[in-house]
């Protein structure tokens, strides 16, 4: 039977978890993004050639980043096109594309600097807001998006201005697919183009 | 720290590459037309950010022809356009481009203004006045951008938005030759712009000069801010179009709902204290 000390206990955990909840999720997802940043900025900023940057952004990206979610957000409606065989493809190109986009842009983020602003919460993902500055630039509004559903914190989406990276990225498949007659082998070859693979 | 991607599109390319241009008023007759022929459409709430009802609607009828505009825009930007801003951005040293930029965000105050107040935003049209004010004085007309330290940071407002705000529904994707990526309503939010601007209607020796120099030095201090990011989107996408496309339409969204959710008290933070 239930004591009164027992419904008492019940509801101060229930209050506290309610209570201690939201600001939990916050400082996990802001203290994610800001140490990713913080390891990002030690890479960019730091000593090493290009290519040895780019070889030690990897780990660090393949880590904090859930590209396989990525990857099947941005083939959209063609995934269930493609067959198991081309879904596999896709991601492992997909993986190499991130990477190599990520790096062909080491240079612009010379002397990067970032703060975090706000942290909040949309459709279940934590939403973490940064202002990033560059030397010589206008600072950049940039919104991080952290799932927990794995069970660890991961990226999902980044945002610049209003502009995801994962939709942009989407619409741009989308479109190559509509004027390829929805090959998905036609989308594999212009990855592998891209990452020099053929 | 790199934004994964997506910094390419950290600025997006901008609603228009260039200033507010000469104007007649016949211009303003298509432009009121324009306007009344978009649907008047209560959207209610627009699907999230990067979801997937966002993903699936690309508003592109006009698709063809706007592709066709596209390439020819692409040929020009890639001869001379980019060439342009590029010597522009090698040549004249930071310490002069950040002035002549200055200047002209300065000159296009009075339209922000009257955008500021059409859309009701009190604080905005007040932060707009205090910038002009300060920056055209101890700003050395226009040269230095002291009122950002003062308290008054920038924002940007125009009439394609402020039209957004009064519930005109965006109309057809439009890519235009110079002005690159657009809509119906914001294409026609432009030209009205061009009639808000007092510039374009004042008259005296070597106006219409004065007029020129404002656009074609516009044109090319606007393309020299997006030399990356243009670069970095026809490097990776595999559809630049589509790419530009979506990128556009997200970024003005989002400044749209920046705007409507700017909610600021028009008391300034010391009179709460």
């Amino acid at each position: 039977m239930l004591t009164r000390r027992t419904a008492l206990l019940l509801g101060a955990t229930a209050f506290a978890t309610f209570a201690a909840g939201p600001r939990a999720w916050a400082q996990d997802a802001t203290g994610f993004v800001v140490n990713l940043g913080n390891q990002l900025a030690a890479i960019v900023n730091g000593p090493g050639t290009y290519e040895e940057k780019k070889r030690r952004l990897a780990p660090l990206i393949e880590n904090a980043v859930d590209v396989d979610g990525i990857a099947q957000f941005c083939m959209g409606i063609n995934w269930r096109r493609a067959t198991p065989q081309q879904q596999a493809e896709f991601t492992r190109l997909f993986h190499q594309v991130l990477l190599n986009n990520i790096g062909g842009k080491l240079g612009q983020f010379q002397g990067v600097t970032f703060r975090t602003t706000t942290t909040s919460q949309r459709e279940g993902d934590s939403v973490v807001g940064t202002v990033i500055q560059r030397p010589n630039q206008q600072p950049n509004n940039v919104q991080w998006i952290v799932s927990t559903a794995s069970g660890r914190p991961k990226i999902i989406d980044v945002q610049a201005e209003g502009v995801s990276l994962r939709l942009t990225q989407r619409n741009d498949y989308s479109a190559f697919m509509t004027r390829n007659g929805n090959n998905v082998d036609a989308l594999l070859d212009a990855m592998r183009r891209q990452t020099g693979a053929a | 720290m790199p934004t994964p991607a997506t910094s390419s599109l950290a600025t997006p390319p901008p609603v228009t590459l260039f200033p507010a241009q000469p104007f007649r008023a016949r211009h303003l007759a298509t432009a009121l037309v324009l306007t009344a022929a978009l649907s008047v459409s209560a959207c209610g709430s627009p699907p999230p950010p990067g979801s997937v009802a966002q993903a699936e609607d690309v508003n592109d009828p006009l698709e063809g022809t706007n592709r066709f505009l596209y390439r020819i825009n692409d040929g020009l930007d890639t001869y001379v356009f980019r060439p342009v801003a590029v010597a522009y951005r090698d040549v004249v040293p930071g310490g002069v481009r950040r002035p002549i930029h200055n200047v002209l965000v300065n000159l296009s105050s009075p339209v922000v203004f009257a955008n500021d107040v059409l859309e009701a935003k009190p604080r905005r049209a007040g932060d707009t006045m205090m910038r002009f004010l300060i920056n055209s004085t101890a700003g050395v007309a226009g040269l230095f951008d002291v009122a950002t330290d003062w308290g008054y940071p920038a924002h940007s407002a125009d009439l394609g938005v402020t039209l957004a705000l009064w519930g005109v529904g965006e109309g057809p994707y439009l890519f235009l030759p110079l002005l690159g990526p657009s809509s119906v309503r914001d294409a026609s939010g432009y030209a009205g712009d061009a009639v808000f601007n007092p510039l374009t209607w004042a008259t005296y020796g070597g106006s219409a000069a004065v007029n020129g120099a404002r656009f074609g030095v516009g044109a090319v201090d606007a393309r020299s801010r997006l030399i990356e990011p243009i670069d970095d989107v026809k490097r990776t996408a595999l559809d630049p179009y589509a790419t530009f496309r979506s990128a556009y339409r997200q970024n003005r969204q989002s400044t749209i709902e920046e705007t409507r959710n700017d909610r600021r008290a028009t008391v300034p933070a010391w009179f709460n204290r």
